[in-house]
């Protein structure tokens, strides 16, 4: 099963950008720190966000954000406290949620992994 | 993985949890319907009974409208395929 999964920190055109930004004068006070950069593989990434607050896209366009409870390989995806949004409005909000996988686009982190 | 609070280790706790206790389904076509959860499997497929189903209608027109039908159902077998989402009541 193929899902793309956005988030700023996999994106890899940013993080080609960073490696060949010409490096800061010397008379500046040394640079921040890059951004933490995510290695891993999807995977590690779906259990790094395990409890926390992701936002679920559907096919259909439906987002769902909320604590991600658990998932399992076929991508059903148990939800907590789950605001269903639709063209950026809140439409419906359950205290729990199953999504069934096949309706999944993405998953993508909405805090801090 | 953890199962948070709640206990959860995979997704279909959620639903074995809800056995006897009405359900909210989301369906494909623009179609949500409530009923007393009786009995699923790993396709999602369920028997519900005392079905409420809430069908919204969008008539596009000049102006795009939105009705609602809705119907009632004493038992029903949903196949799987069409479940977009299944919410408990709420545990409080």
């Amino acid at each position: 099963m193929l899902v793309g999964i956005v988030h700023e920190r996999l994106n890899p055109l940013a993080s080609a950008f960073m490696d060949e930004s010409p490096p800061p004068p010397d008379n500046e006070s040394p640079p921040p720190p890059p951004p933490p950069t995510y290695t891993g593989s999807p995977t590690d990434f779906l259990k790094g966000v395990v409890g926390k607050k992701v936002i679920v896209r559907l096919n259909s366009g439906v987002d769902y954000r909320g604590i991600l409870s658990c998932l399992d390989g076929y991508m059903n995806i148990a939800l907590e406290q789950t605001e269903e949004h639709v063209e950026g409005k809140v439409t419906n909000r359950y205290g729990d949620a199953f999504i069934r996988g096949n309706n999944v686009l993405y998953i993508s982190a909405a805090e801090q992994v | 993985m953890d199962g948070s609070a709640s206990g959860i280790q995979e997704p279909f706790d959620l639903i074995r949890l809800s056995l006897s206790e009405r359900v909210f389904v989301k369906l494909r076509g623009d179609r949500e319907m409530t009923g007393i959860l009786h009995a699923y499997d790993g396709h999602m497929n369920l028997i519900l009974s005392d079905v409420e189903e809430t069908i919204m209608i969008v008539d596009e027109g000049d102006q795009a409208t939105v009705s609602v039908a809705k119907r009632k159902m004493d038992m029903l077998f949903v196949r799987g395929d069409g479940v977009i989402l299944v919410s408990p009541p709420s545990r409080t």
